[in-house]
């Protein structure tokens, strides 16, 4: 034993490009090796072993739960040996589905698809950790940039008092001092168990409404397990295809409109991480970025995106409470002159969707504020509005204490600009709003 | 010993003589294990014997356990293949290392430099994995009793060859 060793110095034995190897011994001494295709970091006392087979070591560690592990540092080549014990096999929950993730991308790379296959999450005790002797070659450059990244987020964060900031300032975060050039903020719609685009950055298309379910690839199971889930690289079993299916075919099966806001990520993404973002105990979201390359996100980098992921939970509730009422809305500050053809606006009451002219524009809660506004504008002159008004609004169908009304707002803002310049949502103050509209409004609705 | 039947067929003989990575383990009289990277390996032309060489400063619990259980596992792995083997024993011999260990020593070191290109290190990394000192090297030979095909697949964990007793 070379001085003492935290089980965290090891984490990037860990990291997959050098297999670990594990002993152990049957009830009648014989000793057996096994490589093991995934060791995972749980805590400072406990590792997680992939259990994909019923081989020798399986029989072995339920009849003996003794075992001796040896990994190597990936750059400089120094062993550390780790005298671990067996304590349990977790078969579902977070650190299953975080271990299963992260082996299909393992078992993609090293061409073992149909062959990995993670039956449980072992869990270890750790006992001893030795540095073995020997002269290492140097260690790579410490990332000290890290620190002051989670630093210069949180400066960043604290100053924002939108919805709107917070996400913008998160996701240039990531871009400057992490080097994430390809992110999103997802939110959790509680009624519906789906996770929706608010916010994006380095895509062709910003995607923004967007949907991914409950459970469904990294970012579903991120928001499912509560759990970070990185995938050094990716496979086909997490991957997100173009297009996701809308149930609102199923009630209009004769409609031929396109329902469904295409997913913006990169097509093929070598490095995918996702985080729950979480504040005072509830989900509120996920934090996802991903990689044209392999390696790209460390256990390092997970680690920052979970701090920072912690900042913009705070920072994402603490934008929804701002104080929003002060003034009322004042009326008739010039609304401008509406002219030209007139915009079809057509709604669906089955699933509150949205199309303008024939395209589509959101759905949902989204949908069923945008519809409110509209009718307000045309039937009553309307166009200044307060956010509390709409949380009180019994026909929205806001769930009671997690609106998350700023971040549908702004979903709602964000697709009507991409839509075009007829129809758009202006801040006009703290929880204030107008609706600007420059061409006339037919209204139409339907079943 | 002498009349027994080869164990391993002579691809596998080949494929470790060529030298490929080898993970050396035994275990105490509490049913403690044991392991340790060998910096080196041999086999004989006929596969009865095998020698595997562990550095004293790395692997003094395991070098503590084969000399008083005598029990002993070997993997040998190709890295680029997934190829593994696995050897076992219940008796071994150590010696020192001596300067005829040398040029085995040095002709596994440069297939492992290749083996290990292979996935993606280079050959400092290599040479760094499996330093060694001459003098701190202990040379432990035994004849396999039993042999297993661990190659990751649906014959992992089959024997290789005639059981014997006591196999694993």
């Amino acid at each position: 034993m070379v001085g003492n060793v935290s089980l965290g110095s090891v984490r990037a034995c860990l990291e997959g490009a050098i297999p670990a190897v594990m002993a152990t011994c049957s009830s009648d001494g014989t000793p057996n090796i096994a490589y093991l295709s995934q060791a995972f970091y749980m805590d400072e006392r406990h590792l997680a072993l992939s259990f994909q087979f019923l081989n020798r070591t399986r029989a072995n560690i339920l009849s003996n739960p003794w075992a001796s592990l040896l990994v190597l540092h990936p750059v400089t080549a120094a062993y550390f040996r780790l005298g671990i014990r067996y304590l349990r096999t977790e078969t579902e929950g977070a650190l299953f589905e975080g271990m299963k993730a992260q082996l299909a991308g393992i078992a993609s790379h090293t061409g073992m698809v149909d062959v990995f296959h993670l039956r449980g999450a072992d869990v270890y005790e750790v006992h001893c950790i030795e540095l073995l002797e020997g002269n290492p070659l140097p260690a790579p450059a410490p990332r000290g940039d890290l620190l002051n990244a989670v630093r210069r987020t949180s400066e960043r964060l604290v100053r924002c008092i939108s919805m709107e900031d917070v996400l913008n300032a998160t996701l240039a975060a990531l871009n400057d001092y992490l080097h994430i050039q390809h992110a999103m903020v997802l939110m959790l719609d509680s009624v519906t168990e789906r996770l929706y685009t608010v916010a994006s950055c380095g895509y062709a298309t910003s995607g923004v409404g967007s949907e991914i379910a409950m459970g469904h690839g990294v970012i579903g199971v991120a928001a499912q397990q509560r759990t970070p889930v990185r995938i050094m690289h990716m496979t086909n079993a997490y991957r997100y295809s173009a297009v996701t299916r809308s149930s609102l075919q199923e009630v209009h099966p004769d409609l031929a409109l396109q329902v469904d806001i295409p997913w913006p990520g990169l097509a093929n993404p070598r490095s995918q991480i996702a985080v729950p973002v979480l504040s005072a105990g509830r989900m509120l979201g996920v934090l996802f970025a991903e990689s044209p390359n392999d390696l790209q996100f460390t256990y390092e980098d997970e680690d920052v995106l979970v701090a920072i992921a912690g900042h913009l939970g705070s920072a994402m509730d603490l934008a929804q409470l701002t104080p929003e009422w002060g003034d009322s809305p004042s009326d008739g500050h010039g609304t401008p002159p509406v002219s030209g053809k007139a915009l079809q606006v057509r709604h669906f009451k089955a699933n509150d969707s949205v199309f303008i002219d024939g395209n589509y524009l959101i759905k949902g809660v989204a949908g069923a504020i945008f519809w409110k506004l509209v009718q307000d504008f045309t039937l009553r002159q309307r166009s200044e509005f307060t956010n509390r008004e709409l949380r009180l609004d019994p026909g929205l169908g806001l769930p009671d204490v997690t609106d998350n009304l700023e971040a549908r707002l702004l979903l709602l803002q964000r697709r009507l600009a991409e839509r075009g310049p007829w129809i758009r949502i202006e801040k006009t103050g703290r929880g204030r709003f107008c609706l600007a509209v420059q061409r006339p409004l037919e209204l139409q609705e339907s079943p | 010993m002498d009349a027994a039947p080869p164990l391993l067929p002579p691809e596998l003989v080949a494929l470790i003589a060529d030298g490929i990575s080898a993970i050396v383990g035994s275990s105490d009289a509490t049913l403690r294990p044991s392991i340790m990277r060998a910096v080196g390996s041999a086999i004989t032309p006929d596969g009865a014997t095998v020698t595997v060489y562990l550095a004293r400063r790395q692997s003094r619990q395991l070098l503590q356990n084969l000399s008083s259980t005598g029990r002993i596992a070997v993997v040998f792995t190709q890295p680029h293949s997934h190829r593994t083997i696995q050897v076992k024993s219940g008796h071994v011999r150590l010696r020192p290392a001596d300067a005829s260990d040398q040029p085995v020593l040095q002709r596994y070191l440069a297939h492992m430099e290749h083996e290990i290109g292979l996935v993606g290190f280079d050959a400092a990394f290599t040479r760094q994995m499996l330093a060694y000192d001459l003098a701190d090297l202990v040379a432990v030979s035994f004849e396999p009793s039993d042999a297993f095909d661990q190659t990751p697949g649906p014959r992992a964990g089959g024997r290789i060859g005639a059981p014997s007793q006591g196999g694993a």
